[in-house]
């Protein structure tokens, strides 16, 4: 089911409604937040510059560090008296982002959530468990308005003590689950533990899956776990955007739907900043038109992913965003053609002969830029000849090439060689000198 | 035939000692071996008297290994025995892959191990020319 009718318009429509609402947003912005009223100023251009959809691109952008620097509430728009809610990321380094909402930013945070659960194939006869952690993080309470509008019976069971969750599951009968990926299949394992088969003792037939990207393998996972009928989609949003709500995947499974009402998606070079024609890979970079307390312009999301503009078969007209395929932090440039690990793991994990541990050691040598990726053999029937052993070179190189438009040097090492990582992998090393 | 064993070495210091530690180890005796000067790794081949026990070991280790066949032949110490012997493959028109040897055998003639593009059927002519073709048990002392 389609929520809003506002997911059905015409490219030039949602253009039309962008535009009015990017002029009016920004005139408040350039009024009430110094800040970027001084990036402003900086860039020489004046909201009188912005005459067409197309003059985005003039507009200096907002970075996580803008709102550090500004900390608490330095980015807002309204006096704090208008804030209904308030919520925090916790960063790693330094200071909490801080985001706040007005009334109707949670009216519109609504309605945005209303549509992901809808594209997902939630409806009014479900039951809807969420386990992701209520508190400062706007994921779970994103989530539990927008499935309490549709009219969805919505159990704010938060995450941890799994085994509860599943006793709530299996008592109130469940039909959708809201987790994290990795959360959800926790669960399911945990159920196995206990002797019941999520797919069978359960009735979990939807999953709304966000606060981190779902691979395909991941995906696959899930329908093995829950059941292969499970309807498995991903959502993306961030607390600085709104929270959940600015995207999600339809049942088609062909990128995520943008709220293009509310936002106005980008894709940039992280390097040059420059904007890409659509379906090129770089950097998200999202404008909120409509929120009241925290509209931030040209956000940089530090996602990367590619934007499909076709209409989806679902008969949504809004922009789709690809599943996210790593950040701009790990990017590298190399002989100045940009390469993703992600983009090198998708190209190694097809090749059936080597393991799924890598490394990426970058270098310079003679004024070039050399890569060499180290590759565990774990197909000893290739020992019979070193001929054997070179095609497999070849064909890892030649993969590459076509992906990557870039020869990088190959090096077999034996299997179990290569560094095993607990938690987030750090599979590149970069020699060059900055 | 003979079963060698094919391993996957690193071209790093100490790499095909860690190989032997481990045969050393389990007191498995080494026949023949060979290697060449490779810039990245290279595949060490060896052939050792209990060949079924090293291949488990050496996996279990972290090797990468594969088991094959190779064709051993008595060839007495004088020259030019050798020549006539690849003439031979040669003229039944079969690559040959690889040579090394084994030298040691108690009193016996040494072995020169083999490995073509058609093991069977150079094993068959050269059997048909009245060469002596070693198998497994003949390698264990």
């Amino acid at each position: 089911m389609i929520w809003a009718k506002e997911e059905t318009l015409t490219r030039q429509e949602i253009e039309e409604i962008q535009f009015t609402r990017l002029k009016k947003t920004l005139k408040r912005i350039y009024e009430k937040v110094p800040a970027y009223q001084k990036k402003m100023d900086e860039a020489g251009i004046t909201c009188d510059d912005i005459k067409s959809l197309d003059d985005l691109s003039k507009l200096p952008f907002t970075v996580k560090q803008d709102l550090r620097d500004t900390y608490p509430f330095g980015m807002f728009t309204v006096p704090k008296k208008e804030l209904v809610r308030i919520h925090a990321s916790s960063g790693t380094t330094g200071k909490p982002t801080v985001v706040g909402y007005t009334k109707n930013d949670m009216e519109m945070w609504t309605e945005c959530v209303s549509r992901i659960a809808c594209m997902g194939g939630a409806s009014a006869d479900d039951v809807a468990q969420i386990s992701f952690g209520y508190g400062m993080f706007t994921g779970a309470l994103g989530l539990h308005y927008g499935l309490e509008n549709i009219g969805a019976s919505v159990v704010p069971v938060s995450s941890g003590n799994t085994q509860r969750q599943i006793m709530y599951m299996q008592d109130f009968g469940a039909t959708l689950l809201v987790a994290t990926p990795s959360y959800a299949l926790h669960i399911a394992e945990v159920a196995k533990d206990m002797g019941i088969d999520p797919s069978k003792d359960l009735n979990v037939k939807i999953g709304l899956f966000g606060g981190e990207g779902m691979t395909e393998p991941m995906r696959d996972e899930m329908h093995r776990f829950w059941g292969s009928d499970m309807k498995a989609t991903q959502n993306y949003g961030m607390s600085e955007l709104i929270g959940p709500g600015v995207s999600g995947e339809c049942l088609e499974l062909c990128g995520m739907h943008i709220n293009e009402d509310h936002f106005i998606a980008e894709i940039i070079d992280p390097e040059t900043g420059e904007v890409l024609p659509p379906g090129q890979r770089g950097e998200l970079v999202i404008s909120c038109i409509t929120k009241e307390a925290l509209p931030l312009i040209r956000y940089r999301t530090g996602d990367i992913s590619r934007l499909f503009y076709e209409p989806c078969k679902c008969g949504r007209t809004t922009v789709r965003m690809e599943n996210l395929s790593g950040r701009s932090d790990d990017m590298l440039i190399i002989r100045g053609v940009n390469v993703f690990p992600s983009q090198i793991e998708e190209v190694l994990l097809k090749i059936q002969e080597i393991g799924a541990h890598y490394e990426i050691i970058v270098d310079r040598k003679n004024h070039l830029d050399t890569m060499e990726i180290k590759v565990e053999l774990v197909d000893e029937t290739l020992l019979d000849s070193y001929a054997k052993l070179g095609e497999l070179e070849n064909k890892i190189k030649f993969s590459l090439r076509s992906v990557l438009g870039l020869d990088a040097m190959i090096k077999l090492v034996a299997p179990r060689s290569l560094k095993r990582f607990e938690g987030k992998a750090r599979r590149v090393t970069d020699l060059r000198q900055k | 035939m003979i079963r060698q064993l094919s391993i996957f070495i690193q071209n790093e210091i100490g790499s095909v000692a860690g190989v032997t530690a481990i045969l050393k180890e389990n007191n498995i005796n080494l026949r023949a071996i060979a290697s060449f000067d490779t810039p990245q790794f290279a595949i060490l081949r060896i052939v050792v008297d209990q060949p079924e026990k090293a291949k488990t070991l050496l996996i279990n280790s972290g090797f990468a290994v594969t088991m094959s066949e190779a064709i051993a032949i008595e060839l007495e110490d004088k020259p030019g025995v050798l020549h006539d012997l690849l003439q031979v493959i040669a003229d039944a028109g079969f690559g040959v892959n690889y040579i090394y040897s084994i030298v040691f055998r108690d009193g016996k003639v040494p072995l020169i191990i083999i490995n073509t593009d058609n093991l069977q059927a150079t094993k068959d002519i050269l059997k048909e020319k009245g060469y002596s073709v070693a198998e497994q048990e003949d390698i264990i002392l």
